[in-house]
C-alpha cells in the first residue's frame, strides 16, 4: 500500500480495561493518526467514562460483549486483570478483531496456543505487549549485539527488584487482593514475563533450568515473592532474579559477550559499555571508565528531564504500539510474533515445572 | 429523621470518620462503620460500643456491599483516597463511590450525606480577598489541578447524578481544612521541609479551618435535619486564622518549635508564573512540576480568600462546639478524645 502511495486505513480501536496501564494505550490512541478510538470499556462505568472523556473516545461501555456486538472494530486492546485475558481475547477474536493483549497473554503455554490457533483460524493478529523490549536501552543493546560489538553473547542477567510487599497498594493491596494471585506463579506471574521475554532476546534456546521460588514476607496475597532461575541454552547462560523485598527498585539487564559487556537499568536509565577501546589492553580499562563516567553524568541530566517530561520506563509501550499499528495497517509481521509469545509462555511454564525446581 | 437512626458511615476508621462515628454514637444512633478489611482499629475508642457494627468491606469491590449495609436509614459517605497515583485515587474515591451508590440502590437506602471537599472549587479565577461560598464556581481546569481535586469533582458529580436520577435525599458537605490531633499541619500554609522547618507562603491569607470534632458535629446535624436535604454546605469554623496567626498558635503548643521560613504570596505567584511560562516554552506545557510551581494548585492552596459558614448556621443553626484555642488544646494536650 505504501508503495502505491495509498494511505492505509485508520484502524478503529477500542480498549477493554480502563485501569492504570490503559493510560499508556489511550495516550497512543488519542494522538496516533493510525487509530481512531471508538470506545473504552470497563466494568466500572466511572472508569470507562473517565477514559473515554479524557482520551476522546466516541463511546464507553461496561460490557465488552455489548461493545463488540455494537461497534465495528478493527483492533481491541485487552488491558484487564491477567486472569481474564484468555476469555476476553477469545471473545474479541470471535468478533473478528485483531487483539493486543497486555502481558501475560495466558497463564500457560497450552492456553496461549489455543488462543493463537483461534487467531489463525479467524485470520486475525494476536499480539502481546512486550513493552520493555521497545525501550531505547534494550534497542541499543540489541544494536550493539547485532553490530558484533559484544562478540558472541555468552551470559545474560535480568534482575528486577520491586519493593512491593511492604506497600499496601497495587499488586500488594491487602484490602483488595490482586486477582493475579490466582495465576500459577501468583502475583509474580504478572511481572516475570518481562524478565523472560528480555532474556529470550539473547538466549537462542532454553534447554536446562534450575529454579528456586521463595517467600520472604508474610504478605498473604503472595504465593512467592522472589524467584531465582538459571537457564542454559545454545551456549548462553542466563540468570533471572525477581525480588520484592530489596530497595531501591531496579530493572537491570546485563549482556556479556566474548568481546564486551553492556549493562543498563530500565528504571534509572544509563548504559555502561565495557569494550576494547583505542589505546590497547593497557588503556582500555581507563578509557572505559572515562567514557562510562561521562555517560553516567549525561544520564543524570536525561533522567531529570525525563521526570519533567513525564517519560517513564513504560515509554516502550508507545514504540510497541506505533510499530504494531504500522504492521497491522500494512499487513507486515507485528513486532511481537507468535514465536516470541510461544517462547515466553513456554519459559514461564518451565520456571514453574516441578522437575526444574532446586 | 427520628432522633436515633441506623447510620452507615464509610471511611469510619479515617481521621474524620472515627470522630463522625463517635459523634453519631454520642447522639444515640446505631452505626454500621465501614472499614477496610486490613484496617487496624487499635486507635479508635468506640470499638466496644454495642451500637457499633463493624463492616469489613472495601468499596472498590462491590460484592456483598448491599447486604452489608442493608437496613440502614442513611449513608454518610466519607471514604476517599487521599493520596497515591491518579488511578489509585480514581479507584478509591470514584469507583468506590460508584459501588456504594449501587449498593444503596440494591439496599433501598434513599438518604445520602456525601462528604466532598473545598478542593472542588476553582481558585485561580477568583479575586483575592473575595468570599468563597457554596455558590462559588467549581473547578473546570481539572487538568491543571491535582489528582485529589479531579477525583473529588468526579465523585461529587457522580453522587449528584445518581441521587437526582433516583430521587434520593442528598446533602453535600464540603469541609475546609480539617485539623485535630496529629493533623495540625496543612499544605495550605506552605510546605514542610523535614520535621523541623516550615515554609510559610503568605502571611495574612486565612486558613479555612474546621476542627475535626466540630466538623463531625456539623455532618451529623446534616444527617439529622430535614432542612439539610437538597443542600450543599461548606464547613468552616467561625474563626479562620491567618497563616501567620495559625502558625504562631501552633508553635506555642509544639515542642521543639519548628523553624519558619516566610515567603511572600506575591513572590510565590511570580515564581509560579515564571515556572508556567518556562513550561510552555520548553515543554509545550506538558512538563511535570511540583505543585507549588503550578499556578492553579498554588492558588488553591494559598490564595488569600474569605470563608463563610453562613448557610450552615442559618439553615441548621450550627455553631462550632470548640473555639480555635480550645480545639488546639484538645489536639495537643494529653486528654482523651471521643474517637
Amino acid at each position: 500500500m505504501v508503495e502505491t502511495g495509498i494511505e492505509p486505513a485508520t484502524l478503529r480501536a477500542a480498549v477493554i480495561g480502563a485501569g492504570p496501564i490503559s493510560a499508556e494505550h489511550l495516550r497512543f490512541l488519542k494522538h496516533s493518526p493510525a487509530a481512531h478510538l471508538v470506545a473504552v470499556c470497563d466494568i466500572s462505568e466511572s472508569l470507562a467514562r473517565f477514559g473515554a472523556t479524557r482520551y476522546g473516545a466516541d463511546n464507553s461501555y461496561t460490557n465488552h460483549e455489548a461493545m463488540l456486538e455494537r461497534e465495528q472494530l478493527d483492533v481491541v486492546h485487552v488491558l484487564t486483570p491477567a486472569h481474564t485475558h484468555c476469555k476476553i481475547a477469545a471473545d474479541c477474536l470471535k468478533a473478528g478483531t485483531h487483539v493486543i493483549v497486555e502481558k501475560p497473554i495466558a497463564p500457560t503455554n497450552e492456553e496461549f496456543r489455543m488462543l493463537a490457533a483461534m487467531a489463525q483460524w479467524q485470520k486475525r493478529v494476536l499480539t502481546e505487549d512486550h513493552n520493555y523490549r521497545f525501550n531505547e536501552q534494550i534497542r541499543a543493546i540489541e544494536a550493539l549485539r547485532d553490530a558484533g560489538s559484544l562478540g558472541e553473547v555468552r551470559e545474560v542477567d535480568v534482575r528486577m527488584a520491586l519493593n512491593i510487599t511492604d506497600a499496601d497498594t497495587g499488586l500488594a493491596d491487602r484490602n483488595v487482593p490482586n486477582p493475579c494471585g490466582t495465576l500459577p506463579a501468583g502475583i509474580l506471574h504478572d511481572l516475570l514475563p518481562h524478565l523472560c521475554y528480555l532474556a529470550l532476546r539473547f538466549l537462542p534456546s532454553a534447554d536446562e533450568f534450575a529454579v528456586k521460588w521463595s517467600k520472604h514476607s508474610e504478605h498473604p496475597s503472595f504465593t512467592y515473592d522472589a524467584c531465582d532461575a538459571l537457564l542454559i541454552g545454545g551456549g548462553v547462560h542466563a540468570r533471572l532474579r525477581f525480588v520484592s523485598h530489596e530497595w531501591p527498585d531496579c530493572f537491570t539487564v546485563i549482556v556479556r559477550g566474548s568481546k564486551g559487556t553492556v549493562e543498563t537499568d530500565l528504571y534509572q536509565p544509563y548504559m555502561k559499555l565495557l569494550v576494547p577501546r583505542r589505546g590497547g589492553k593497557q588503556l582500555t580499562p581507563l578509557v572505559n571508565q572515562w567514557v562510562n563516567g561521562i555517560g553516567l553524568a549525561k544520564s543524570s541530566v536525561t533522567g531529570f528531564l525525563n521526570k519533567v517530561r513525564r517519560r517513564t520506563p513504560l515509554e516502550g509501550i508507545q514504540t510497541f504500539l506505533v510499530e504494531t499499528y504500522k504492521a497491522l495497517r500494512t499487513g507486515a509481521p507485528v513486532p511481537v510474533s507468535y514465536e516470541d509469545m510461544d517462547r515466553t509462555t513456554r519459559l514461564m511454564d518451565a520456571l514453574l515445572a516441578e522437575e526444574n525446581q532446586i | 429523621m427520628s432522633p436515633a437512626v441506623r447510620l452507615c458511615i464509610t471511611g469510619a476508621s479515617g481521621f474524620l470518620g472515627r470522630h463522625v462515628v463517635a459523634e453519631a454514637l454520642k447522639r444515640g444512633h446505631e452505626v454500621w462503620a465501614v472499614v477496610r478489611p486490613a484496617a487496624g482499629l487499635s486507635h479508635v475508642n468506640w470499638l466496644e460500643d454495642p451500637a457499633v457494627h463493624i463492616v469489613r468491606a472495601d468499596l472498590r469491590r462491590p460484592e456483598g456491599l448491599a447486604e452489608a449495609i442493608s437496613g440502614c436509614d442513611a449513608v454518610l459517605h466519607l471514604a476517599a483516597a487521599v493520596g497515591g497515583e491518579l488511578y489509585t485515587q480514581l479507584a478509591g474515591t470514584v469507583v468506590g463511590t460508584e459501588n456504594l451508590l449501587k449498593a444503596m440502590q440494591s439496599a433501598g437506602i434513599r438518604r445520602l450525606i456525601a462528604v466532598s471537599s473545598f478542593s472542588v472549587y476553582g481558585y485561580i479565577g477568583k479575586w483575592s480577598h473575595s468570599t468563597l461560598s457554596e455558590t462559588s464556581p467549581l473547578e473546570t481546569r481539572l487538568d491543571e489541578r491535582d489528582d485529589y481535586c479531579l477525583t473529588k469533582v468526579l465523585q461529587e458529580r457522580l453522587v449528584r447524578e445518581v441521587s437526582g436520577r433516583e430521587g434520593w435525599a442528598l446533602t453535600v458537605v464540603r469541609p475546609g481544612v480539617i485539623y485535630g490531633r496529629d493533623h495540625l499541619w496543612t499544605a495550605c500554609l506552605g510546605a514542610e521541609l523535614g520535621e523541623r522547618t516550615w515554609i510559610r507562603i503568605g502571611a495574612w491569607a486565612k486558613v479555612p479551618l474546621t476542627y475535626v470534632e466540630n466538623c463531625a458535629d456539623a455532618i451529623l446535624l446534616c444527617a439529622e435535619r430535614e432542612e439539610a436535604i437538597g443542600e450543599t454546605f461548606n464547613i468552616v469554623d467561625d474563626r479562620c486564622p491567618s497563616h501567620r496567626g495559625y502558625i504562631r498558635l501552633l508553635r506555642r503548643r509544639i515542642s521543639p518549635r519548628p523553624r519558619v521560613i516566610p515567603v511572600s504570596w506575591t513572590l510565590m505567584r511570580l515564581v509560579c508564573r515564571c515556572a508556567w511560562i518556562s513550561n510552555q516554552l520548553f515543554f509545550d506545557g506538558e512538563g511535570k512540576l511540583p505543585s507549588v510551581l503550578v499556578p492553579a494548585r498554588m492558588h488553591a492552596r494559598c490564595k488569600p480568600l474569605r470563608y463563610t459558614n453562613k448557610r450552615l448556621r442559618k439553615t441548621l443553626g450550627w455553631s462550632p462546639r470548640y473555639s480555635l484555642e480550645e480545639a488546639l488544646d484538645r489536639s495537643t494536650r494529653d486528654m482523651e478524645l471521643p474517637a
